[in-house]
């Protein structure tokens, strides 16, 4: 007589188990991350020494000056970056949004020519936001030169298409009743989202843009590694010279411009409830963007910017080099950008795990709080930060990477995973503990099957998030796509940059049907299970 | 749209016009192949010298990627700049470019190769299988020579080490190797001699393998449409500079250099067929 199996989801268990240690296997030699090096005797005593330089940080009086100016000039470079990005994305949401289409809002029919055009317009801002905003920052350095120029552009160009396309879908959300009866009426596009869209819209626009403003930051502070300027650029140098006392300076500097961005942007959607607030904030968005100009403008007079020396850049990328070595090169390096993108997020799960169980505060108040410091302080530090550091830990290559992708996402997908555990139902986990299961036990078969679903989405979209950060950490050192890309710039053997650019491009595609797949997949199970 | 566009096209008119409108000042730049601060350190007494030379303001336009310098030269955005070898010979093929003076160190300028003490490593073939530095992808010292001349010793680097890492600049490697951060590097004999004499770097932890053969490096180049006669009061000025007078030595002591001494595109051939050779250059 067999007694009832204790599991009896063991065996499909395993196996999914055994499938994603069969995709693990194949990226350690591919990223050459070996954990134990981590511990081995000499890595820790180069990183041990650099830490230790850490104290105290840098305070003479020349280069805390600097310090400010550069991080006063990464404020402006990202609040002149997000206007630009604005009057960039604004146009292109207007002209391309579907809930403005007459023939979307009423029977008429579509003009060819119109949809057309629109067509056109969003392969642009597929183009825009397709190709991360430090790559644009990296061309922009070496077609306009050094200085805080670059990184306006890059940001008004890549954030312009994400804002483009991100505003056209928030239009596209919002109840059309009141469209809807304008547009039969006669009204225009301009109308019908003047009268009928904006005024219920409104908040959303303001609030999402208002997020970018942040991302713009994190991003305008690590433009600097490729010399578009601001905080990035002194840390650059600084962890190049391993001067580990500035290093930690401008570290402190730059948590503390993110902490206080987090502030600025709570208060703003604050503002934003009440009709005098949102005038406030208005006004305040118009002074801050006007004053970042003024003060990059001297920069840029330097710098001059000629157009015609731009196109004659632009051209000298084409035709793409499509030799088989080349193409093999990019296969190569697609592959290793890949395994690093799994590894990172596989183990940045199991980390972020490990650290939303005292963050959830499972173990108490004060554990708590420190679990939840540690995971902003993981998310708080940009992946490509972390690159640059990690080289320190595990050598140039693709391990740096894999370190870095691992450490910021554990932070992020931590925060997230504490979040599911404290909304999740509690019932099933103290039914199961009442009837007498050790903690363990009722933890994996009460609460875990609760918060599963929505883990494996968030790690998966993370994922996704990931290989699109792996694709660049190269330019930092750390392997893949983006370390031939820096190399092909630096050679001024642009039509080799080109083709890279294609590959990260086209990777970012696959990789979207694929995710949009899975995740319909997740979605049909869940509901089958419901 | 159009409004953006004519706005866009006003904004860059206006820049333009606003940086056109200033007086006459010679933009000077250097590849920085040291660290930023060690490069303006080195420039000031060199561009006190030069305005007063040419009666004309001398402007130093600090830049940290190699490769931003060579583009900024060949688009006319600053006048003269000093180039390596290989950034030399990337800039006349982008576009016209005068090379003027070189350091008479420069005509048979060498490279240093070095390894972490405590690696047990005494020489280029101890560093099989080791983690390996250059300096700039675009350095001439740094990378481009040393790769030719390991490549004739039948060394392919990117096989032969277990990992090769470009580390930005001269000094920088130097502090990658005494950290242990990689095992061996390479880089400019006279950015290595400056560090030893300065005590900066630590024999416990950094030791010297091996030198290169000598090649042409480094020179101060304008651009081509700069006034001829700029050009050579210009030229005339580095020429002048005499050892023995004790505020001429400092400057040239700074520079590394015992004199200036003319130079032509011609004394860069080797390299630019080296930089074929090693496949940095189609």
């Amino acid at each position: 007589m067999l007694s009832h199996p204790r599991d009896p989801a063991l065996l499909p268990r395993l196996l999914w188990g055994a499938l994603l240690l069969a995709l693990l296997v194949p990226t350690l030699p591919l990223t050459g991350f070996n954990p134990l090096q981590l511990f081995d005797a000499a890595t820790l005593k180069t990183l041990a020494g650099f830490v230790a330089g850490f104290l105290p940080p840098a305070s003479n009086a020349v280069f805390l000056g600097e310090v400010m100016r550069a991080g006063v000039t990464t404020l402006a470079a990202a609040t002149a970056g997000l206007a630009l990005a604005m009057l960039v994305g604004l146009p292109l949401a207007f002209a391309t949004s579907r809930a403005l289409d007459r023939h979307a809002l009423t029977a008429a029919a579509p003009s060819r020519l119109a949809e057309a055009g629109k067509s056109l317009l969003r392969g642009v801002m597929v183009l825009l936001r397709g190709v991360p905003e430090i790559v644009w920052a990296l061309l922009f350095v070496r077609a306009v030169g050094l200085g805080s120029l670059p990184a306006v552009l890059a940001l008004g160009l890549a954030y312009g298409g994400m804002l483009g396309k991100v505003y056209a879908e928030i239009l596209e959300s919002q109840p059309r009743a009141l469209a809807r009866a304008l547009s039969a009426a006669g009204a225009g596009r301009t109308q019908v989202l003047g009268y009928g869209l904006l005024p219920q819209a409104l908040p959303e626009l303001v609030s999402y843009s208002v997020y970018r403003w942040e991302c713009a930051i994190r991003a305008s502070a690590v433009m600097g590694f490729v010399g578009a300027g601001g905080i990035g650029q002194l840390l650059d140098t600084s962890i190049k010279m391993m001067n580990g006392g500035e290093v930690s300076t401008l570290l402190l500097v730059f948590l503390l411009i993110v902490v206080g961005t987090e502030g600025v942007s709570r208060l703003s959607r604050r503002l934003l409830e009440s009709r005098q607030g949102g005038a406030v904030l208005a006004g305040a968005a118009v002074l801050a963007a006007l004053a970042s100009v003024a003060w990059l403008l001297p920069a840029w007079r330097e710098a001059g910017f000629d157009g015609a020396s731009l196109l004659h850049f632009g051209r000298e990328f084409l035709p793409p080099d499509a030799s088989p070595t080349l193409l093999a090169d990019i296969g190569r390096g697609a592959l290793e950008t890949l395994a690093m993108a799994f590894l990172g997020t596989v183990l940045a799960f199991a980390g972020a795990a490990l650290l939303a169980l005292p963050a959830s505060g499972r173990f108490g108040q004060s554990v708590k709080t420190l679990a939840r410091l540690l995971l902003n302080l993981l998310r708080g530090i940009p992946d490509l930060l972390w690159a640059s550091l990690a080289v320190l830990a595990v050598g140039l290559g693709p391990a740096a990477g894999v370190l870095a992708l691992a450490l910021h996402t554990s932070g992020v997908l931590g925060r997230l995973f504490a979040e599911t555990l404290e909304n999740a139902p509690p019932a099933p986990e103290q039914a199961l503990r009442v009837l007498g299961a050790g903690r363990l036990t009722a933890f994996c078969y009460g609460l875990l099957p609760e918060v599963w679903a929505q883990w494996l989405a968030y790690a998966l979209y993370r994922g996704e998030n990931n290989i699109r950060a792996a694709a660049v950490l190269g330019i930092v050192g750390a392997g893949g796509l983006g370390q031939q890309l820096y190399l092909a710039l630096s050679l001024f053997q642009l039509p080799t940059a080109a083709s890279l650019i294609l590959a990260m491009l086209l990777l970012s595609w696959l990789l979207e049907q694929l995710s949009r797949l899975l995740r319909q997949q997740l979605e049909a199970a869940a509901g089958h299970a419901a | 749209m159009k409004a953006i566009k004519f706005a866009m096209a006003g904004a860059l008119l206006a820049v333009s016009v606003l940086a056109s409108a200033e007086e006459a000042v010679l933009k000077v730049s250097a590849i920085p192949d040291e660290a930023p601060t060690e490069l303006q350190r080195k420039f000031a007494p060199l561009g006190a010298y030069l305005e007063k030379e040419l009666g004309m303001k001398v402007q130093f336009v600090p830049v940290t990627d190699y490769a931003a310098v060579v583009t900024a030269l060949t688009s006319d955005k600053i006048d003269m700049a000093w180039l390596g070898g290989f950034t030399f010979v990337q800039a006349s093929q982008r576009g016209k470019v005068v090379p003027l003076v070189q350091r008479e160190e420069d005509s048979k300028f060498t490279s240093k190769y070095i390894a972490n003490a405590e690696a047990g490593i005494n020489s280029l073939k101890d560093l099989k299988g080791k983690s390996f530095a250059f300096g700039s992808a675009s350095s001439t010292s740094g990378h481009l020579m040393p790769r030719y001349f390991l490549q004739k010793q039948g060394i392919k680097p990117e096989t032969f080490f277990k990992n090769v890492a470009y580390s930005g600049a001269h000094d920088a490697t130097v502090a990658w190797v005494a950290s242990g951060k990689v095992e061996g590097g390479v880089l400019n004999a006279s950015v290595w001699d400056k560090l030893v004499e300065a005590g900066k770097v630590d024999p416990a932890k950094v030791k010297l393998i091996g030198t290169t053969p000598a090649y042409y490096d480094y020179n101060w180049t304008v651009r081509g449409n700069l006034d001829a006669k700029l050009q050579q009061k210009i030229t005339k000025a580095f020429l002048k500079l005499d050892p023995k007078n004790p505020e001429q030595q400092a400057i040239l002591e700074l520079q590394r250099a015992s004199k200036f001494i003319p130079t032509k595109a011609a004394n860069y051939k080797g390299i630019e067929s080296a930089a074929k050779e090693a496949g940095l250059l189609k």
